[in-house]
């Protein structure tokens, strides 16, 4: 799904630009972030007008910031350098992992997620949609995002987290998605540094439509042996029409 | 002010400025706290200023300036000296970080889709690929445009203002303003790419 039929090297190019600059908004912003994810070349693109651009920078003037802004700096950085960071972060989530038996807690966040994002649509769509989809998987009490696009033609799926999700050690991410009032079916799990691209069978794929849901839970390494999650949801999005 | 294209890469022999700054980005991104200070007293009135340009508003550019850092101090490692120069790579950091403020700041103003204008924090939006004769490019392919497109541009980047935004400050339709721009980066890119 790197190559997009519909969008030709030149409008490549120019989406690049336009992303660069900050011109784009909404789904149009939302469609250029999810390829620059998964197309490096498209990335590289970006990251070249950047280049282009920023000597426009160097002429704004400088200006000195009031000092509280450095005090603030230094309470915000907490002593804790990125890694650390992310090692304390491991270590709250295997605290996690006695409260995991409190599966009805993750039936309730699952069912929170749902009643956050509404269903758009509750027919049934037809099972091959021509057009390419999209989630975004975002969490309200973490950072963790990511992005997903589905192409039905070729019921390819490909899910790119930002940085910084690796699970704890002893823990995966598993993908489920979740039917329009449906039970949560595993996908499968994730690999901790890489895009997932997987292409679905038919019968999974039939469930990839306007109004279902995508969520990544915390899972025992290899995922979850129930068949549902066990672990937290980290991240959910409803899947949308492009 | 440290010229930003002097210390590019492509550039043969060091420079001292980028040559420090780079220093100070792999201290930082090893943990190191003075060295995050050094380069807050090196860096934070040009990337002040840079907040202030587009938020146009001290408490945003103060609370824009203080999540920048807080930026550097987590995602220091993703600084790659053979692709951009320091200050370059802050200095876009800094706009872009001040753009996605504007963008929460119109969700909450404009009833905007939410899920759209989140900020992109994948590691490849802090990157930055720069040669060594940007500058004069870029001041040379700008001087061929005409004065209004030329304005648009700058004002599309370093304000961060969007295509919605461009239309209502000209007073246009918004399909003019995009085929305006288009047009625009199309022969900019054109001479830039020569």
């Amino acid at each position: 799904m790197s190559e997009r039929p519909s969008l030709t090297p030149d409008e490549r190019r120019q989406l690049a630009a336009e992303l660069a600059l900050g011109l784009l908004h909404g789904d149009e912003r939302s469609q250029a972030i999810a390829l620059s994810r998964e197309d490096g070349e498209f990335a590289g693109e970006v990251a070249r007008w950047r280049g282009r651009l920023a000597p426009s920078l160097a002429e704004v003037e400088e200006i000195q910031p009031a000092g509280h802004v450095w005090e603030a700096i230094e309470r915000g950085i907490g002593g804790a350098p990125a890694d650390a960071k992310i090692i304390q972060l491991n270590r709250r989530l295997s605290r996690w992992r006695g409260f995991a038996a409190a599966t009805s807690a993750v039936a309730a966040s699952l069912a929170l997620v749902l009643v956050m994002r509404p269903p758009q649509a509750l027919q049934p769509a037809p099972i091959a949609q021509p057009a390419p989809m999209v989630a975004t998987l975002a969490s309200d009490s973490s950072n963790d995002r990511l992005v997903a696009t589905w192409d039905p033609a070729r019921r390819s799926l490909i899910v790119a987290a930002a940085a910084g999700m690796q699970p704890a050690v002893g823990k995966d991410h598993e993908l489920w998605v979740i039917p329009a009032g449906g039970k949560p079916l595993a996908i499968g799990v994730m690999h901790p540094k890489r895009p997932m691209r997987m292409t679905l069978p038919m019968t999974m794929a039939a469930h990839f439509k306007t109004g279902a849901t995508l969520a990544v839970s915390v899972e025992p390494t290899g995922g979850s042996a129930t068949g549902l999650p066990t672990g937290p949801v980290i991240a959910a999005g409803a899947l949308q029409q492009t | 002010m440290i010229a930003l294209v002097e210390s590019s890469p492509t550039n043969a022999g060091p420079n001292r400025n980028g040559g420090d700054l780079a220093g100070l980005l792999a201290a930082v991104a090893s943990g190191d706290r003075p060295a995050l200070a050094r380069l807050y007293q090196r860096t934070s009135a040009k990337l002040y200023g840079i907040c202030l340009r587009v938020l146009r508003d001290q408490a945003d550019a103060e609370e824009a300036l203080q999540d920048i850092f807080v930026t550097i101090w987590n995602k220091a490692r993703l600084y790659d000296r053979a692709k951009s120069a320091p200050l370059t790579w802050l200095s876009v950091l800094a706009r872009n970080k001040a753009v996605d403020r504007v963008r929460i700041k119109r969700i909450a103003t404009g009833g905007l889709d939410e899920a759209a204008e989140f900020p992109d924090d994948s590691p490849s939006a802090l990157d930055v690929l720069e040669a060594a004769d940007d500058r004069a490019r870029l001041t040379d392919c700008l001087e061929q445009l005409e004065e209004r497109y030329r304005s648009l541009i700058r004002d599309a980047f370093v304000d961060g203002a969007s295509y919605p935004e461009l239309a209502a400050r000209e007073d246009v339709p918004l399909g003019t303003m995009k085929s305006w721009i288009r047009r625009s980066l199309l022969r900019l890119r054109g001479c830039l790419e020569q």
